[in-house]
């Protein structure tokens, strides 16, 4: 592999930023050296995202040095990044689906005649030639965008980053979306860019990928720089203990309760195109998590047995009963309740106080004939703020202004007070920092052991093998595997989220 | 109890908008009063209450729907539509009066219920939605009445229009007891709640399990109702129908709603609010009328009011969501 005694082509030294209420970097220092892979490690709030956003010139450090090729640079804005061929490909990507592969490699830097006007045969062969430097050959400049699969609006992505002379490719958990076959082809042209002498930074939260990937990686963790090593040097319990700061086991603390009878029982059930016949079981007491690539379909199962996407066929049952799930308030008549993957969206009512979202999903229960009884509510705002220790000013505080994970803590509130018999939670722990994350986990080991069924969905493998009594892996809208706490490792997990597993459902 | 209740925030009774245009009222008041000495006079005070009665009626519902983030552009055209069905009814197919006027109530209930159940089943915008029932149920006004106008109403019938109940214009117990009702309705009750919260995240709504589309269906009903109900107060006061009863006003509905600090893009406003910028409208006409001011520039006056309170009520709305 690489040798790191090439003189860094990017280097950022002692990197600050701060955002009201935040310090968000302190003193970071990172390089990359030309023809490198230098992946950048580290857990939802870490810093990660405003490292890459200060090195494309999205945000503007608060102290610290940037150099390029040995001499100090002033990043003022996104067009400095690009003018020092520094260019970022976004997780959600940003392209043009009515425009053709070749229009979006040349938006805003198209090649022209003498005339002013666009050059479009010009602009169509060196698109062409772009593809071909990349050895693709099943793309076609003049087709639409928006008909190509993520993976290849991904490579038109790369081509777009290349057609600006592109030195530093950072990329920003660029196999997420893909499948496996995608993920393999990515690799190959991240290979071929690296021997152009191209340097990439790789944000990835797939440890085995740094490991096929990588020549070096930086953990960072809560703001600070934990190490620099050589991805030979390294290996994955270590990378996890930078990262987390501790042992995996203690960061889940899951309580072994009683495992009960059935509570929530799924068969065969259908909601095209993204639930194309789940069967699972979940017990009283019981957490099974939820493992899979983002769009297998996941959030959309927990929405169809929520009521929000009325199943098509098959059957939900509660208790053994056969229910009908028409709509959400039939899902929380029957004691069903779901804590949201999108907390701002789907989880709350931000402009409004923590009091009118404590109460939203029970607004009949602090009511009389329809009169909401304002001493009611309260009390029950306030038993809520009490019970899981939320940080705010006060019941009439705005929610917007709340911090992640205390938003979060509302959400599961707001629940809880259905009084459910069955718990969904999507992403409980996205985007909140590590000590809510903590308190979250353990509420959840406390709810289990009050006899909840919980069934959990997370895309962090090690929250779903710490917190899950089992495992179930879904993939393309179907429950492919399932492991018990003891079988599920990372490893088995995650070869059956991608494919080609032994396996096969025994559906719950 | 705990320190959470003693430092939450102490409610005032009028939101920092609504105290803005009570201000603003006090002024033109006091001006208007100072040049035109037929102004403020109990007279004239009380025969302006009985010009804004049907846009105030119609402005009720309508404060509902733009809290939810919609808007009803078809209110004119349902008021002139129900205007025309009162007459000709009665006139042609030769129902009794009242049974003519509880059909023109119908229409308009029928009239919004459709808007509601294309917004709510097939998910047409609310924009397009009323803005092509403005064309089609003013067009059926038209075709029905074949610019035939109907008058000679029994005298009876005036009353509600011309009459006075206790020295105060018999149709404003009407309005003042709409404005209490949806007032209640909108502050204290579930369905109030329910309304703020569609407005302000219609998502977030559906998640908690908020009946949102029967809500939404019956907001719009309750507009076409009272678009009904002010079709009558109106024919009754005029002492004829006509086709083209009603036409353009729901700008006028819209611009006291806006003006009293409800955000057309949902989750803001108050009753009060609206009865505020109702008052601050109907004022300015007629005191700008008194004083000698033409008709235009009585429009422009009106406009720059709109426009300055938007802005308060802008910069309110963006200090509320900083930090979002």
């Amino acid at each position: 592999m690489q040798s790191n005694s090439k003189p860094p082509v990017l280097a950022l030294d002692g990197i600050t930023k701060s955002f009201p209420g935040v310090r968000a970097l302190k003193g970071v220092s990172f390089d990359v050296a030309p023809g490198e892979v230098h992946a950048l490690l580290g857990e939802n709030g870490a810093g990660k995202s405003t490292l890459i956003k200060i090195m494309s010139g999205v945000h503007t450090a608060d102290t610290g040095t940037i150099k390029l090729d040995g001499r100090e640079i002033a990043m003022t804005g996104p067009h400095e990044a690009r003018r020092a061929g520094i260019a970022t490909i976004y997780q959600e990507l940003l392209l043009f689906p009515e425009l053709t592969v070749a229009e979006n490699v040349f938006m805003g830097h198209a090649p022209r005649t003498k005339w002013g006007a666009l050059d479009w045969p010009a602009m169509r062969a060196k698109a062409q030639v772009l593809l071909d430097s990349l050895d693709i050959h099943d793309l076609d400049v003049a087709q639409v965008v928006g008909t190509l699969s993520v993976g290849n609006r991904q490579r038109v992505e790369i081509l777009r980053a290349l057609s600006q002379d592109a030195r530093i490719l950072i990329m920003d958990e660029p196999t997420a979306a893909l499948t496996e076959h995608d993920v393999q082809r990515l690799f190959a042209i991240v290979r071929r860019l690296r021997e152009r002498g191209v340097s990439i930074v790789y944000i990835s939260h797939r440890l085995e990928e740094i490991f096929i990937l990588a020549d070096r990686v930086t953990v960072l963790r809560d703001g600070e720089h934990v190490a620099t090593k050589a991805v030979k040097d390294t290996d994955n319990a270590d990378l996890v203990q930078m990262m987390v700061g501790r042992r995996i086991e203690s960061l889940f603390p899951k309580i072994d309760v009683p495992i009960g009878a059935p509570v929530l029982e799924v068969r065969d059930l259908v909601r095209m195109p993204q639930t194309r016949g789940m069967s699972l079981t979940v017990r009283a007491g019981e957490i099974v998590g939820l493992a899979g690539l983002v769009g297998s379909g996941r959030s959309e199962l927990a929405q169809t047995i929520f009521g929000v996407t009325p199943a098509q066929s098959g059957e939900i049952l509660i208790g053994g009963q056969k229910v009908s799930v028409r709509s959400v308030a039939d899902a929380r008549r029957l004691g069903i309740a779901y804590v949201p993957e999108d907390r701002g969206i789907q989880g709350l009512v931000r402009p409004m106080t923590v009091r009118e979202n404590a109460s939203l999903a029970v607004l009949s229960d602090v009511s009389r004939h329809g009169f909401i009884q304002r001493e009611t509510e309260e009390k029950l705002a306030n038993a809520a703020v009490r019970q899981f220790g939320i940080r705010t000013a006060g019941i009439e505080q705005i929610v917007n202004k709340l911090s992640g994970g205390n938003q979060q803590k509302i959400v599961l509130g707001k629940w809880l007070a259905t009084k459910p018999k069955v718990l969904i939670l999507d992403e409980p722990t996205r985007g909140i920092d590590v000590g809510a994350k903590a308190e979250i986990h353990r509420m959840m080991g406390e709810l289990a052991g009050q006899g909840l069924a919980i069934l959990m969905i997370s895309s962090e493998l090690p929250e779903v093998l710490g917190m899950s009594d089992r495992v179930l892996t879904v993939r393309e809208g179907r429950i492919v595997a399932e492991f018990s706490r003891a079988e599920a490792t990372q490893e088995r997990v995650a070869e059956a989220m991608m494919g080609g597993t032994s396996h096969e459902s025994s559906a719950a | 109890m705990s320190a959470t209740e003693a430092r939450a925030p102490k409610r005032l009774p009028l939101a920092p908008h609504e105290i803005v245009l009570v201000v603003i009222l006090a002024i033109a008041l006091a001006v208007l009063a100072t040049l035109s000495d037929r102004f403020f006079t109990l007279d004239n005070l009380l025969n302006q209450g009985r010009l804004m009665t049907e846009v105030g009626l119609i402005a009720m519902p309508m404060t509902f729907v733009i809290v939810t983030g919609g808007i009803d552009l078809s209110v004119g055209s349902t008021m002139g539509l129900c205007a025309i069905l009162l007459g000709y009814s009665w006139k042609n197919f030769g129902f009794p009066l009242e049974l003519a006027i509880v059909f023109a109530l119908l229409v308009g209930t029928v009239a919004g219920f459709i808007n509601g159940w294309f917004i709510t089943r097939l998910k047409v915008p609310p924009l397009i939605m009323t803005i092509s029932t403005l064309a089609l149920y003013r067009g059926l006004a038209e075709g029905i009445s074949q610019a035939h106008s109907v008058r000679g109403y029994p005298e009876g019938f005036y009353l509600l229009g011309q009459g006075e109940v206790w020295g105060v214009p018999t149709q404003l117990w009407l309005l003042v007891v709409a404005i209490v009702i949806f007032a209640v309705i909108l502050a204290r009750t579930t369905f109030g709640r329910s309304l703020y919260a569609i407005g302000y995240n219609e998502t977030g709504a559906r998640f908690s399990g908020l009946p949102v589309d029967r809500i939404k269906l019956a907001i719009y009903t309750a507009s076409g109702l009272m678009a009904g109900l002010a079709a009558w107060i109106f024919v009754s006061r005029v002492s004829t129908t006509r086709s083209d009863m009603g036409t353009g006003i729901e700008l006028d509905v819209i611009a006291a709603v806006v003006l009293g600090g409800t955000s057309i893009f949902g989750g803001v406003g108050t009753i009060a609010g609206t009865v505020l910028g109702l008052l601050l409208i109907q004022l300015l006409k007629d005191g700008l009328a008194l004083t000698g001011v033409k008709g235009d520039a009585t429009i422009v006056v009106i406009g720059a009011v709109l426009i300055l309170s938007i802005l308060i009520t802008n910069f309110a709305q963006r200090r509320r969501e900083q930090g979002r």
